[in-house]
């Protein structure tokens, strides 16, 4: 009794009763698709977040004053240590780094905009030393970016994202228009491409300005943001250490202090983003599970069954000369097919499903290989798993029972 | 016509040795409380080569003996000696073996697998024997031609009538030269004119050389072998040659 016999008489047995087999195996079905849906919309957000969440590319990291905090804890340490980031920071760094090829500082603030009677609320206000832009590119629609020596003397300009335009502005051209910040007047020189949204927080409801503007207008106490990007072919690690080195000599840190700054790359967020969608899996993989198992069970069940309604063709096949591990082959085997066509029409589900949302939402939804390979493991161990009973039972009926049963 | 070199014995052992040597067997059956004795001591031989009809009305025994005989069933005390293997002491595995290599069986119900053609059918045993497939094909197409039915073996045992499937299963329990056939009410089944068909082709292959012992209720039948055993309440009650059996013509 070899494994291809057993594989045909598993699916002639199937194909003898479609409908039975496909109810058996929906619970499968169900799951395997789920578990290769979730993957493929995991692996969509990845992506869609690696491309979109980030706005800075390879080649730059950010220093702020808590980087990436992801618990509780490290966030009560860090506000008590960690010390604001000032511009002279960055300056240090762009003067002791020769592996970064450029510093520049970023400052927040939620401002309020007034143009006449329109008035738009929470607006990102970012003050930016203009030499950001070989870091951060704003890609320019209309006007121009900030230009250095604007920021060198405090002007009042700022340069605007679409929403702002939409707005404040709505049909008017805004290039050389006025509109206030916070009591402030400021004058538009430049408007960004649109940028879109992310999860549908929009990537263009901001503001800038120069960063000695900002610090008139709006105070100088803020931590600042330090961009910096590392000279082409720097490994990243190397540019990050010698800016560490020179912010840790600069807050005195002795040897074995942990850093009273953050560091972020597009790596950083991206792990975190995974770290984030490693729980969703997670908690998808054990509601997956047990629909999974409900799914074994049923199978069992059906084997059951099935050793039942053949008992005479057990008894036949012991009668020519069938061993015990014959049968006990010949069942396991069926309950593994069984499993693994429930399997194949999951992963085809799946197929179907990834396609739809990758079709008509912005996910770029797909699944790796090693799903579907994975989701036929997962069904050959189910089949297994929960065959051994049935095939053990069909195995140890004795010959003339069988032969007698109707 | 096979060829007396396709004949299934060639190189068996002469026909005057013993294929079947059984004694004072007993078989007890446990209900609850109560023993039932099926069999009380049965002695029995059978040399190569033989046609032996056993007959008895139904709870004589007679079903009980030939499940012994076939190996489907172990007795509770006494020794079977079957081609010279001490059969009573082997475990399940080699019985299964015995069953696959030495004993052919044909049963009232044909006990033919539904969904498998004839020629799957006839194969089974030779799937169990761990032939490999080529050479199964073709001596099930070879067993199919003995009984006459190759031109059917694609057709499914719901396309065949009573007669063909019984042949089928003559077939299947030919295919693997086993040392006996154990037909066990093969006609009980069919009606008149196939039951002489079926007797006339255990006759042809009893020609050929098989040992065929054939277990029936019906003395007309049994009239077809040339010895008859006869059992009641486990236990022979006659054995006797029959003087003239009655031949039955293939018919095909």
């Amino acid at each position: 009794m070899n494994f291809v016999e057993g594989v045909r008489i598993a699916l002639g047995a199937i194909r003898a009763n479609v409908l039975r087999s496909f109810l058996t195996l929906l619970g499968i079905i169900i799951g395997i698709c789920a578990i290769i849906s979730v993957i493929a919309i995991i692996n969509g957000l990845n992506l869609y977040v690696a491309e979109n969440l980030s706005n800075f590319g390879p080649g730059v990291f950010v220093i702020n004053k808590f980087g990436i905090i992801s618990n509780e804890e490290d966030f009560l340490a860090a506000i008590r240590r960690n010390k604001d980031l000032k511009v002279e920071d960055a300056h240090a760094i762009a003067a002791a780094c020769d592996l970064a090829d450029a510093v520049a500082v970023e400052v927040h603030s939620t401002q309020n905009l007034k143009r006449g009677s329109e008035e738009v609320k929470d607006v990102d206000i970012g003050g930016i030393e203009p030499s950001i832009v070989d870091i951060e590119p704003y890609e320019v629609e209309e006007g121009r970016n900030i230009a250095e020596d604007e920021n060198a003397r405090a002007a009042t300009v700022c340069f605007i994202g679409q929403d702002i335009v939409t707005n404040l502005f709505g049909t008017v051209d805004p290039i050389g228009k006025r509109m206030r910040i916070r009591n402030q007047e400021f004058e538009v020189v430049g408007t960004a491409k649109k940028r879109g949204s992310v999860f549908g927080f929009s990537r263009d409801n901001f503001v800038k300005v120069p960063f000695n503007t900002f610090r008139k207008s709006f105070g100088s106490r803020r931590s600042v943001n330090i961009s910096v990007k590392a000279g082409d072919g720097v490994p990243l690690e190397e540019a990050m250490d010698q800016a560490r080195v020179v912010l840790r000599s600069r807050h005195h840190l002795g040897y074995g202090e942990t850093d009273d700054f953050g560091i972020t790359t597009s790596e950083g967020v991206n792990d975190l983003w995974k770290s984030l969608t490693a729980t969703i899996f997670l908690v998808a993989i054990f509601v997956v599970g047990i629909s999974l198992v409900v799914g074994g069970i049923v199978i069992m069940n059906i084997m059951l069954v099935s050793v039942v309604e053949r008992t005479r063709e057990i008894g036949v096949r012991k009668a020519v000369g069938a061993r015990n591990r014959d049968i006990r082959t010949q069942f396991l085997i069926e309950s593994v097919v069984l499993s693994c066509v429930g399997g194949a029409i999951g992963v085809s589900a799946a197929f179907v499903v990834t396609w739809l949302i990758k079709t008509y939402s912005p996910l770029p939804a797909s699944f790796p290989l090693w799903a579907p390979v994975l989701a036929f493991g997962i069904c050959a161990i189910i089949g297994v798993f929960f065959g051994v009973q049935p095939a053990r039972k069909a195995a140890r009926l004795n010959p003339i029972d069988a032969l007698r049963s109707e | 016509m096979p060829t007396a070199a396709d004949t299934p014995h060639a190189g068996r052992p002469r026909s005057d040795e013993l294929l079947i040597e059984i004694v004072d067997m007993w078989k007890t059956y446990v209900m609850g409380a109560t023993e039932v004795h099926a069999l009380r001591g049965v002695d029995l031989s059978v040399p190569q080569g033989e046609y032996v009809a056993i007959m008895g009305p139904s709870g004589s025994g007679k079903s009980t003996l030939m499940n012994l005989m076939g190996c489907l069933d172990s007795p509770t005390r006494g020794s079977y000696m079957l081609h010279g293997k001490l059969v009573s002491a082997l475990d399940e595995d080699e019985l299964a073996r015995i069953r696959n290599e030495e004993i052919g069986f044909v049963f009232q119900t044909f006990n033919l697998l539904a969904r498998a053609s004839a020629l799957k059918n006839v194969e089974l045993p030779l799937v169990y024997a761990g032939v490999p497939p080529d050479e199964r094909r073709a001596r099930a197409e070879e067993a199919l031609r003995q009984v006459d039915l190759l031109e059917r073996a694609s057709h499914r045992p719901n396309e065949l009538s009573g007669g063909q499937r019984q042949r089928v299963a003559i077939a299947r329990a030919l295919v693997t030269r086993p040392a006996i056939l154990l037909a066990d009410e093969p006609t009980g089944n069919l009606d008149s004119v196939t039951s002489r068909e079926i007797m006339g082709l255990l006759h042809t292959l009893h020609g050929l050389g098989n040992t065929i012992i054939l277990v029936t209720h019906e003395h007309d039948i049994a009239e077809h072998a040339h010895r008859i055993v006869s059992i009641r309440d486990g236990r022979i009650a006659s054995d006797a040659k029959v003087e003239h059996p009655t031949l039955a013509t293939a018919g095909t």
